[in-house]
C-alpha cells in the first residue's frame, strides 16, 4: 500500500510539472463584456420617478420601482462557428450574473479568458435552470439571501418587475411581476418558464485578443417585455403575479425584449 | 504552483498515512441501510463532516434563527416524536402565529425527493429558507440571520472548524442544516431488524398485520420507506378549500386535494396525522380510510374500488396493522445521542 501510494505521488508530481509548462503554449484569450443596459423604447430607464413617465402599449401610465433578472448559460460564437462556454460552477460562484437596475456595476458582465476571435453571436439564458437549482444551496449572484428565492415552491425568481400604474387595482396601484418557475417534466403538470436567447451582432464582430476589451452593448425594452407576443400586459387585472403559470405568457415575452444594439471594438 | 504540489502532497500523506476510519469517526460518516432505495441528497456537493454536523446542530437548536429569538428548529421538530411537532395541530410560529399545517417528522431526508406536504421544496438544502423567512414560522430574513451569525464569536468559530473560514454565508449555513438532517437516519427499528434478519422476530399478530398492511396500504405506502414518494388524495376532504395541497405548487386543478404520501416509520410517535393534523391515535387513521373517506373529483383511484369508498377493514384487521406500524418504532433513533440538544448537555 505505502509502496504503490509514494509511486503515484512522484506520478502525480510528474504530471503537474508537465501540465504546468503547457501553461505557456496556451492560446491567446481576453475579456469581453456584456453590457445590459435597460430602457423604455428610446429612453433610458429611470426607476422611481415622481411621476408615471412611461406608456405601455394599452396606453396605461406607468413608472417602475425595480427591475432584475438572472442571465446565465452564456455562449458566445466566433465567424469560424466555434462556440465559447462561460464556466459555470456547481455552487454558484461561477457562470451566473444577477443584473439590477438600482446596481451600475451589475449591468456590465466580464467574462474573462475568452479565446481570441472574432465573434458574431451571443447566447444567454434568463433564468436558472433544473441542472443548478437542483444542486442545492448556491452562493455567488445566486445566494438565496438576494431574496430571488421563492422558499415555497423552491427555485428562483428570474426576472422581477415592480412599479405602479394609476391602472392597476392592487394596493396602492402597485404591479409586480416575479416570473420564475423551472419544474416542468413529464410527470407534472408545471411549467418551465427558463428562456434562452440568441442573438447576432447584426453583422458585426467583437474582436476579443489580449489587448482588446470589445464591449457588446444590449438593451432590455421594457415596453417590449409588456407588449409581447406571449401577452400584451395591462396593469388593469392580475398586477400581482407571483408563480410559475400565472407568468408564463410573460415568460414569452421576454426573448423578443432583448436586442444587441452595437458592439465597440475597442 | 508550489501551492498546488504542496496540496497534492498533503492529500498523499493524509490518503496514505490513515489505515482506516476510526470508529468514532464512523458516528459521522453517512450510513446507506441495505434495505433503503439510494440517497438522493447531492453529498458530492456537500460531503459530510462531524464539524459540519455538529454546527448544523447547533443551529437546529438554536431560537437565533427566528426574528425574535424564541423559535427553533427544534420547537415545532421534537426528537422524542421523531422531530415531529408533538404539542400543536398547527405548528405556532413566532408571535404564536399559527400555521396551517402539522409539522411533519424529519427522518430519512436523504432519500426524500420532494419536502412539505405539498412538495413545494425539491432540495433538502432549500427546506430552512421556508421555516426562517415564513411568516408563520420564523419570521426572519435569510440575509439577516447571516449578520446575526456572523456577530458571534461562537459561530464564527464553528463555521471556520466546518468550513475552513469564519466567513458567515446562507449556503454554508444551509449545508450545515443538511448535514444534521442527512444523517438523521431511522433504520433501526424492530421491522429493520426482521427484515434484514438480523434475529429480530414478529408476532403472529404483527406478521398478521405485515400481511394486511401489504394488500391495504402499501399501494401508497410502498417499500421499506413506507411511501412511494408520490401525492395522493386519500379522501380527508370534499373540496379542499382550506389547503388545496399539491395544486399550490403546480397551480393544477388535478392536483387539488393531493398531499405528499407520508413515511409511516415512526407514525406511533408522530400524532397527530396528516397534513392539517386532524387525527389524534392511529385507530382514527384506520377508521378514516375504513368509514370515512370522502368523495372528490381528485380522490385516489385506490379508495374507491367497485364504487365503494375507502378500505374494507374490520376491528380485528385494523388493530393488527396498528401493531404492524408499531414495529417500525426506532427508540434508538429518537434517544440517538448525536442529534439531542447540543444546548442541554
Ligand atoms: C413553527 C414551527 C416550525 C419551525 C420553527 C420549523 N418547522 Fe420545519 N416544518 C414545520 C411545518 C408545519 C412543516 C410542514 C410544512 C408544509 O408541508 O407546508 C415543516 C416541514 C419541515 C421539513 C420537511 C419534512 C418533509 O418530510 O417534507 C423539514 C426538513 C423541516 N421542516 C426542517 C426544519 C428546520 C431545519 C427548521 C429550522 C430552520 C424548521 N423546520 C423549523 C414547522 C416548523
Ligand atoms: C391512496 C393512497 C393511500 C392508501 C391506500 C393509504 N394511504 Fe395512508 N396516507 C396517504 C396520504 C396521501 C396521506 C397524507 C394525507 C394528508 O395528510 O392529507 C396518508 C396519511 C397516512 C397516515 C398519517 C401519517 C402522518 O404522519 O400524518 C397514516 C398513519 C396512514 N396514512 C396510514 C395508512 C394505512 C394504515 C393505510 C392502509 C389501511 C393507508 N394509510 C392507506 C395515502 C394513502
Amino acid at each position: 500500500m505505502k509502496k504503490i501510494c509514494s509511486l503515484l505521488f512522484v506520478g502525480v508530481i510528474l504530471l503537474s510539472t508537465v501540465s504546468c509548462s503547457d501553461d505557456e503554449s496556451i492560446a491567446e484569450s481576453g475579456p469581453i463584456t456584456l453590457e445590459f443596459d435597460n430602457v423604455v423604447g428610446a429612453t433610458n430607464l429611470q426607476l422611481n420617478t415622481t411621476n408615471t413617465p412611461y406608456t405601455n402599449a394599452k396606453g396605461e401610465a406607468y413608472k417602475l420601482t425595480w427591475l432584475t433578472y438572472y442571465v446565465s448559460n452564456v455562449k458566445l460564437k466566433k465567424a469560424d462557428g466555434t462556440v465559447f462556454e462561460d464556466p459555470i460552477k456547481s455552487d454558484g460562484s461561477a457562470g451566473y450574473y444577477l443584473v439590477d437596475e438600482n446596481d451600475a456595476a451589475s449591468q456590465e458582465i466580464t467574462l474573462k479568458n475568452v479565446p481570441a476571435g472574432d465573434y458574431t453571436e451571443v447566447t444567454f439564458t434568463i433564468g436558472v435552470d433544473a441542472s443548478q437549482v437542483d444542486q442545492g444551496a448556491q452562493t455567488g449572484a445566486l445566494d438565496p439571501a438576494k431574496g430571488l428565492f421563492w422558499s415555497w415552491n423552491s427555485g428562483y425568481i428570474f426576472l422581477a418587475i415592480e412599479g405602479v400604474s394609476p391602472a392597476s387595482t392592487e394596493t396602492e396601484n402597485v404591479f409586480q411581476y416575479h416570473v420564475g418557475g423551472y419544474k416542468a417534466d413529464a410527470a407534472s403538470s408545471q411549467v418551465n418558464n427558463v428562456r434562452t436567447i440568441t442573438l447576432s451582432f447584426n453583422g458585426d464582430t467583437a474582436p476579443v485578443r489580449a489587448q482588446h476589451e470589445p464591449e457588446v452593448h444590449l438593451l432590455f425594452d421594457v415596453n417590449k417585455f409588456f407588449n409581447g407576443t406571449g401577452e400584451q400586459v395591462t396593469f388593469s387585472t392580475n398586477a400581482s403575479r407571483h408563480s410559475p403559470k400565472a407568468c408564463e405568457t410573460l415568460a414569452g415575452n421576454i426573448a423578443a425584449s432583448f436586442v444587441v444594439d452595437h458592439v465597440h471594438a475597442n | 504552483m508550489r501551492t498546488a504540489i504542496v496540496f497534492i502532497i498533503g492529500l498523499f500523506l493524509f490518503g496514505c498515512g490513515s489505515e482506516g476510519i476510526s470508529p468514532a469517526d464512523t458516528a459521522y460518516v453517512f450510513q446507506q441501510p441495505s434495505n433503503f432505495p439510494p440517497a438522493t441528497y447531492t453529498f458530492e456537493n456537500n460531503p459530510v463532516t462531524k464539524d459540519r454536523f455538529e454546527l448544523g446542530r447547533a443551529l437546529f437548536y438554536d431560537p437565533v434563527l427566528s426574528a425574535d429569538s424564541t423559535i427553533a428548529c427544534a420547537n415545532c421538530h421534537q426528537q422524542v416524536r421523531s422531530f415531529s411537532d408533538p404539542v400543536h395541530k398547527f405548528s405556532k410560529g413566532v408571535n404564536d402565529v399559527s400555521g396551517f399545517r402539522n409539522a411533519p417528522a424529519i427522518q430519512n431526508m436523504a432519500f426524500q425527493a420532494h419536502f412539505f406536504w405539498d412538495g413545494g421544496v425539491n432540495h433538502l438544502d432549500f427546506v430552512p429558507i421556508n421555516a426562517i423567512t415564513s411568516e408563520i414560522e420564523m419570521a426572519e430574513s435569510l440575509s439577516h440571520v447571516v449578520t446575526k451569525l456572523s456577530r458571534s464569536d461562537v459561530y464564527r468559530e464553528k463555521f471556520e472548524n466546518a468550513f475552513g473560514t469564519g466567513e458567515v454565508s446562507s449556503q454554508k449555513m444551509l449545508y450545515a442544516l443538511s448535514q444534521f438532517m442527512n444523517m438523521m437516519i431511522s433504520a433501526d427499528s424492530r421491522y429493520d431488524r426482521y427484515i434484514r434478519h438480523e434475529g429480530e422476530t414478529l408476532t403472529a399478530d404483527e406478521a398478521a398485520g405485515m400481511k394486511l398492511f401489504a394488500t391495504k396500504c402499501s399501494t401508497c405506502h410502498a417499500t421499506d420507506m413506507f411511501t412511494d414518494g408520490t401525492f395522493r388524495n386519500n379522501g380527508l376532504n370534499e373540496t379542499f378549500a382550506q389547503d388545496s395541497g399539491r395544486a399550490r405548487v403546480t397551480e393544477s386543478a388535478d392536483d387539488r386535494g393531493k398531499f405528499k404520501v407520508p413515511s409511516l416509520r415512526n407514525a406511533e410517535l408522530t400524532f397527530p396525522y396528516m397534513h392539517d393534523g386532524r387525527f389524534r391515535t392511529l385507530q382514527e387513521v384506520l377508521n378514516h380510510y375504513a368509514h370515512s373517506v370522502k368523495e372528490s373529483e381528485t380522490l385516489d383511484p385506490a379508495l374507491k374500488q367497485n364504487g365503494a369508498l375507502g378500505i374494507v377493514m374490520t376491528d380485528d384487521e385494523k388493530a393488527k396493522i396498528i401493531l404492524y406500524i408499531k414495529t417500525l418504532t426506532d427508540r434508538n433513533f429518537t434517544n440517538d445521542k448525536r442529534f439531542s440538544n447540543p444546548f442541554l448537555n
